[in-house]
């Protein structure tokens, strides 16, 4: 409030000069969105003595095919034609190859001019969303039927485990497909007493209600689940791979993908600003799953199995898994206080009762980490490869969280830490169709969405010049400043996404920018209009209207950041744009143009751009 | 601007209590709409049909939504891969009796295209059920958070009437969506964040002019002070509002089909944001009985200002 007070002259200097560095760094994290990739088709002479194609005949051609084109440049050599659109390119070459086929060379190729200092920086453009460039598509397929395998495979292990507790010797459990693709198990008791599988039966009964028993002969009963529960089984499974999927994406940061279920068994994801399948491929990451063995302590003791680890070490593993990665929650790399790399895990609550039971009874013995990938081999039938990824010692009784220690390495650890948050599917997934796709909205549309933004943004900044005049002007500069530091801030977080409601969102922000100078502007008016003299109320403008906008953007933030947080898709696209906006729009309505403002006026201080104070 | 015809204070106060009512009334007919009607949620929430097809031609993306806007009923998206050869068209569900290849062979005849149907299928929703209850959730911890947050920094009542006019908004704009039935999807929906900024900032400014005022004048009524606030803001609120809502007008008119349903949320959104920020957010601290000593204790000696 006291507008008497002096700050000392360094501070305010040092302000300055890390405002001036911010925006540098900014304004060059904006720069690459000026160079975008550019088509351009080469026509060159075989014959080398023939003139290449002429300029008129090429605009005719294009012209008459009504192809939109940059520029074309003819040379001795060749003439070049760059395209506006990606998409024009194939029909171009097609009807370019009917007509000129004969006595000239068409190639097409992709320039980007963005100059050599900056790509050395690593400096990316801000990538845009499915509707503005389109992206990958690609169609998984959920192999439910195995998943269920899997579940009656582990069923069946408890069952042997459950008889072995028992003393049942001799007991035959196997899963079987029958002809018509149905899943059971069978549990053949034949040394068994009536007394013995009766308990059996009844202990089976009761940790798994959901299955039904069937008395086939004597000894044998044929374990199956009904109708009911496979489809339950199957929808649940299919829930859980696209939650894991979407969480896959999102943990990337890519805030606009679409990932829906596609049938009964497939799920869509259509990632933006990719355009290169394999990349996308590694961003969805392995179709992989986890689990958790205890190592077997006699090797030749029923229901294990034998696997190498990475040194090629043979170890055999207690064939029921302690839990799976589906269990899961959050696995981080970290480093403990001597500053040796680990990985920090967060279970479930299912996960959290399974290990504190598990670690009680097996302090100080090593656990496994087996980490499985799924692919479809020559005949189409979904295949398992397994491999150890850790060894492990439990060294306390653990609960829902603990950390994997023992680490080669920060890097091991971080990839660790990755497939761990990564390997939470339960059904086997594999690639089953990829393909680049484009734009959903039209060149057209995308025009006229540009159009009408820059009208709207002509109409605030001449308003604001009308308005305030020389305050206007600088409040247009800071505005400016303000798009180039949100445009530069998107820039350097990779998994933003501008879509077109994203930049309708962007221009919105500006209306807070301009609020944050209104507001000011206003208080200096007031100050004004109390009998202030104009230095003293710009600088009490600025200091009390500045917990009015802090009040105002906070709040805002909040939201904002819960939205993010919580948010999904488009609503998250747009919860990062207006936190970041406020950010910046807080930075450059009241930090850069009271700069600019003291700028002004110690250049001359009797006016202020020109006009009398 | 400063003068504008609203010097005398009483009618002001009077205008303020009655389009508070009025703004009631608003609220009633929206839920009327959203209870009656309900909002006629999009692809993104419904999920519904998937037709694929490849043409032989390579067709432009605009020309091809052209030919099927014509064809087919009611909102749909298409997405062409593959240079232009190969096709998909999403449908919501209530267009499922046209499913399957049926339609598709119409289509190409009636448009003399060489089609080849690929698939027909059925496809879920992109927001699935967990994550509109957690986007319950989220609204509802962002609300409390702020409420916490305004109490810390004013008083009760006046962050009461900010998370009210907060509500009214959103509403209103759902309302409005139920009434003329347009499609609600996640552009919609991440439009509404965009109301509940802008709808959070102007309350807020208000309800800091009210605090600066009750700090400095004392020997007025709250009615008075709140009336004075609204006038010293209007010139703010009136510029702010304005600007924005030429921008909106702007994208209504130029942007398209495209971006229609994004630019209505956010017209209507900030225009009862604006009546709201008075109607509302400054008027329901002095209906829960805010009182103009409230800050009394709170010693900051200054001039009273001038209106």
């Amino acid at each position: 409030m006291n507008s008497s007070r002096k700050k000392p002259k360094s501070r305010a200097k040092w302000q300055n000069i890390i405002m001036l560095f911010t925006l540098a760094l900014l304004f060059i994290s904006a720069l690459p969105n000026l160079y975008r990739d550019r088509i351009k088709i080469e026509l060159t002479p075989i014959n080398v003595t023939s003139a290449p194609v002429a300029l008129e005949q090429l605009s005719k051609t294009l012209t008459v095919h009504n192809i939109s084109f940059e520029k074309i440049h003819v040379s001795k050599a060749s003439s070049t034609i760059e395209l506006s659109n990606k998409i024009d390119e194939i029909p171009l070459m097609t009807i370019l190859s009917n007509e000129f086929n004969e006595s000239y060379l068409i190639d097409s190729f992709t320039e980007n001019n963005t100059p050599n200092w900056l790509k050395t920086l690593d400096a990316k453009p801000i990538k845009l969303g499915l509707d503005l460039s389109g992206g990958v598509l690609f169609v998984l397929d959920v192999d439910t039927e195995q998943a269920l395998t899997e579940r009656l495979k582990n069923i069946a292990l408890d069952i042997k485990a459950v008889a072995r507790e028992n003393r049942i010797r001799g007991a035959n459990v196997a899963e079987n497909i029958t002809e018509n693709g149905s899943q059971n198990i069978t549990v053949n008791l034949i040394n068994a007493s009536k007394q013995q599988s009766k308990t059996l039966f009844s202990k089976i009964k009761k940790t798994y209600p959901e299955l039904i028993q069937k008395q086939d002969d004597n000894n044998q009963r044929v374990l199956s689940y009904p109708r009911q529960q496979i489809v339950e089984f199957r929808q649940e499974t299919m829930k859980q791979t696209l939650k894991t999927m979407r969480g896959r994406i999102e943990e990337l940061g890519i805030t606009e993908a679409v990932t829906i279920q596609q049938g009964k068994n497939n799920i869509r994801i259509e990632l933006p600003g990719v355009h290169d399948p394999e990349e996308a491929r590694r961003i969805i990451g392995a179709t992989a799953s986890l689990d958790f063995y205890q190592l077997a302590e006699h090797s030749n003791a029923t229901g294990i199995i034998r696997m190498p680890d990475e040194t090629g070490r043979k170890l055999t593993l207690n064939s029921k898994v302690v839990f799976s990665g589906s269990n899961i929650k959050n696995a981080r790399a970290g480093q403990d206080e001597m500053g040796m790399p680990l990985v920090n895990l967060t279970l479930d609550a299912i996960g959290g009762n399974k290990m504190s039971t598990f670690s009680r009874q097996n302090i100080g013995k090593p656990m496994v980490t087996v980490f499985s990938e799924f692919y479809k081999n020559s005949n189409n039938k979904t295949v398992k490869k397994s491999k150890v990824i850790n060894v492990a010692t439990i060294q306390q009784h653990l609960g829902k969280q603990f950390s994997i220690t023992n680490m080669s390495s920060p890097q091991a650890a971080q990839e660790l830490s990755l497939l761990l948050r990564a390997g939470s599917l339960t059904a086997p997934v594999t690639i089953v169709k990829q393909r680049t796709i484009e734009a959903t909205l039209g060149v057209n549309n995308i025009a006229n969405g540009v159009k009408a933004l820059s009208v709207g943004i002509a109409f605030t900044l001449i308003f604001m010049a009308l308005w305030y005049r020389s305050l206007g002007v600088i409040a247009n500069f800071a505005l400016a400043l303000n798009l180039i530091s949100l445009l530069g801030l998107m820039s350097l977080l990779p998994g933003a996404v501008l879509t077109l409601p994203g930049i309708a969102g962007l221009v919105l922000t500006i209306g807070m920018a301009v609020d944050t100078n209104v507001i000011i502007f206003e208080r200096i008016k007031e100050e004004l209009k109390r009998g202030r003299k104009m230095l003293p109320a710009i600088e009490s403008g600025y200091q009390s209207a500045f917990s009015t906008i802090l009040d105002a953007n906070i709040t805002t933030m909040i939201t904002g950041i819960i939205l993010y947080s919580i948010g999904y898709g488009p609503v998250k696209g747009f919860a990062l744009i207006l936190c970041l906006g406020i950010l910046t729009s807080m930075f450059t309505g009241v930090f850069v143009s009271k700069a600019l403002t003291n700028l002004a006026i110690r250049a001359n201080k009797s006016q202020l751009l020109g006009i009398k104070l | 601007m400063k003068h504008l015809h609203l010097e005398n204070r009483k009618p002001l106060t009077k205008l303020r209590i009655t389009s508070f009512y009025f703004a009631i009334l608003f609220v009633i007919v929206a839920l009327l709409g959203l209870f009656t009607r309900g909002v006629e949620l999009g692809l993104d929430f419904t999920g519904g049909y998937l037709t694929e097809f490849s043409t032989e031609q390579s067709i432009g993306q605009e020309q091809m939504s052209k030919l099927l806007t014509e064809y087919l009923p009611d909102n749909f998206t298409v997405t062409s891969a593959d240079k232009g050869t190969h096709w998909s068209v999403r449908q919501a569900d209530m267009s499922i009796n046209l499913p399957g290849k049926v339609w598709l062979n119409d289509f190409a005849q009636q448009n003399n295209l060489n089609i080849t149907p690929q698939d027909a299928i059925y496809i879920g929703s992109q927001v699935g059920e967990e994550l509109i209850n957690q986007g319950g959730l989220a609204l509802l911890a962002a609300i409390v958070t702020v409420l916490m947050y305004l109490s810390l920094r004013f008083e009760w009542r006046l962050a009461a009437g900010a998370v009210a006019a907060l509500f009214h908004d959103v509403i209103i704009v759902l309302g409005v969506f139920a009434w003329l039935g347009l499609s609600f999807d996640l552009t919609i929906l991440a439009s509404l964040l965009a109301i509940i900024g802008y709808s959070l900032n102007d309350s807020i400014i208000v309800g800091d002019k009210i605090r600066e005022l009750m700090k400095t004048c004392k020997d007025e009524s709250i009615a008075q002070l709140i009336d004075k606030a609204i006038k010293l803001t209007l010139v703010r609120t009136l510029i702010t509002s304005g600007t924005t809502l030429a921008t909106i007008l702007a994208i209504w008119f130029f942007a398209g089909e495209s971006l229609s349903g994004f630019s209505i949320a956010l017209f209507t959104g900030i225009l009862v944001g604006t009546f709201s920020s008075i109607a509302i957010s400054a008027t329901i601290p002095q209906l829960l009985g805010l009182t103009a000593d409230y800050y009394i204790n709170k010693k900051e000696e200054e001039i009273c200002l001038l209106p």
